[in-house]
């Protein structure tokens, strides 16, 4: 009886270290919680690059609620579905992406998209999930159902920046080397324009009167571009290496744009109507602010600092404070779902 | 129960757990394929920028992440594991990938860039999916020959079977005996009859 309990434990010892290695690539390993009354509850995510993994944050109480293994390495860029039950997330080391089941909080899938895979987007209808792969200067269609890459298409240097217009009809894809943003038809797949826009371009975002938002991280400044003449048509100094851009409302003042300013460690905040750009105010963060997304009604803000690894939560009526959570190494990336 | 007993029950016991659970794709470790046979020279490019070189019959391993390729005038053939031959035509370039599912395991992708391969394929583990820069073939339980041009336009063949044929704009059934073409902004084409062995007369000197 001894030896056979001898045994068992021996197994348990040696099965549990195989589980340990089996988690593949990823240098941490994390237990997915199960969440209780998923449906009901807003999601903040985190992509911590250093911790090859996504942070999940309740949205109302910022508490977190789990810590999800990517299964990949350096996890730097999320997507999330409309119905929030998907997050598809970017991988740089391995050039792949994760696809998270959201209420299982596990990764279910892990797709080969290209070398140094920096960003993702959805398609508005989130059949698609696009990926620029800013090493192979490539951006790839990946089917959200099947996880299958349908189609490449080449882009200019760099890719960094990726987003859809309100329509559909274009992509816009923002190429550090060249230092512009590509324009591609959606139903031809091929680029139709270039717009230089700056020293390093990198985020990109759809704003909220349909114009697309960019951060010239190598410089100083943000400019918007408009679909409707697809120009470069306002841009305004924020300050060094301006990182990611989000949108509130203070009261009845807005929407603004709030952009992450690295350099500054600050949120700096701009009137978002591009015939008057202006800076409002600065709101002091952590250590490098990278990431920031804001809750659909405005009113809070979720900034992730590099450093710090944590991240801040902010009333946008009074640019205060509300939290700080701590999340994994080198936080880059948070987006918010709402229900 | 010995105690070299009880520890040999363990180690296989963490063996088993190790080979037949699900686990995404790490770096190059364990081969994926051998490189049988070339017309020619087939060229191996490993993820480090290691170049091998096989000319004429050999067993060279072949890993994730490597690429292969046929310079004009060369073919190749190689094996896939478990159980899928694949042959290169001439100027063909291509990746070896996978995708992890949690349910599926791991699917083996060839991504072709340009040029023309030839792939058979079971069902499992040993069916294949073809990536090109415009559309993506499921090769499960079938005989196919892909060729893919320049700009991307991807013509599938299939012998034998059926396969999946899809791009950014839809997804179809191709038979047996039938073709379809995959082009950058364009659903896939209606498949018609083709030639099959006349698409594949080409791998003749490779299979020697």
């Amino acid at each position: 009886m001894r030896s056979i309990r001898s045994a068992v434990g021996r197994c348990s010892a040696i099965v549990a270290l195989s589980v340990l290695a089996l988690t593949g690539c990823a240098t941490e390993t994390q237990t997915p919680k199960e969440a209780t009354d998923e449906s009901a509850r807003s999601r903040v995510f985190v992509a911590n690059e250093s911790s090859n993994s996504v942070t999940v944050i309740d949205g109302d109480s910022f508490q977190v609620v789990g810590t999800v293994d990517a299964r990949n390495h350096a996890t730097h860029d999320l997507a999330v579905s409309r119905d929030g039950r998907w997050l598809f997330a970017t991988n740089l080391a391995s050039g792949r992406v994760s696809a998270i089941n959201t209420r299982a909080l596990e990764t279910v899938a892990s797709i080969a998209t290209g070398d140094r895979a920096h960003v993702v987007t959805l398609t508005n209808d989130n059949r698609q999930a696009w990926v620029a792969n800013i090493g192979d200067n490539t951006i790839s269609i990946v089917d959200t159902t099947s996880f299958r890459i349908l189609g490449t298409i080449g882009v200019g240097k760099g890719p960094t920046g990726l987003t859809f217009s309100r329509d559909g009809r274009f992509a816009y894809v923002s190429n550090q080397g060249d230092k512009t943003v590509e324009i591609i038809d959606t139903t031809s797949l091929k680029v139709i324009k270039a717009i230089p826009v700056g020293t390093n371009p990198h985020f990109l975002v759809l704003g909220p009167d349909g114009r697309i938002w960019g951060t010239n991280t190598g410089g100083t400044d943000i400019y918007v571009i408009d679909p409707a003449t697809q120009d470069k048509i306002a841009s305004i100094n924020v300050g060094p290496a301006p990182q990611q851009i989000a949108f509130g409302f203070k009261g009845l003042q807005g929407p603004n744009a709030y952009v992450t300013v690295a350099g500054l460690n600050r949120v700096v905040v701009v009137s978002a109507d591009p015939k008057n750009l202006r800076i409002l105010e600065q709101i002091d963060v952590g250590q490098r602010p990278n990431g920031i997304s804001g809750n659909r009604e405005g009113t809070r803000l979720f900034v992730v600092h590099e450093i710090s690894n944590d991240l801040k939560v902010i009333d946008t009526g009074s640019s205060s404070v509300l939290a700080t959570v701590p999340v994994g190494r080198k936080p880059i990336r948070v987006v918010y779902h709402g229900n | 129960m010995s105690r070299i007993g009880s520890w040999g029950l363990a180690a296989g016991l963490a063996w088993a757990a190790w080979w037949l659970a699900p686990s995404p794709a790490c770096a190059q470790g364990v081969p994926v394929g051998t490189a049988q046979n070339a017309v020619g020279t087939l060229v191996v490019v490993r993820t480090d920028g290691i170049e091998h070189r096989l000319q004429g019959r050999g067993s060279l391993p072949l890993f994730e992440g490597d690429v292969l390729r046929t310079e004009p005038g060369s073919q190749a053939m190689v094996q896939m594991r478990p159980g899928a031959p694949v042959a290169l035509n001439e100027k063909t370039s291509l990746k070896i990938l996978s995708r992890w599912e949690k349910t599926a395991g791991t699917i083996r992708i060839l991504r072709v860039s340009q040029g023309e391969v030839w792939a058979k394929a079971g069902s499992g583990q040993a069916a294949l999916e073809i990536e090109t820069p415009a559309a993506v073939a499921t090769v499960r339980d079938a005989e196919v020959d892909l060729k893919v041009a320049e700009d991307g336009q991807s013509a599938l063949t299939v012998v034998s079977g059926s396969a999946e044929f899809g791009t950014p704009f839809g997804v179809c059934a191709v038979k047996g005996g039938t073709a379809s073409v995959g082009a950058r902004g364009a659903a896939c084409t209606a498949p018609q009859p083709a030639n099959a062995a006349a698409a594949v007369g080409w791998k003749q000197a490779v299979n020697q």
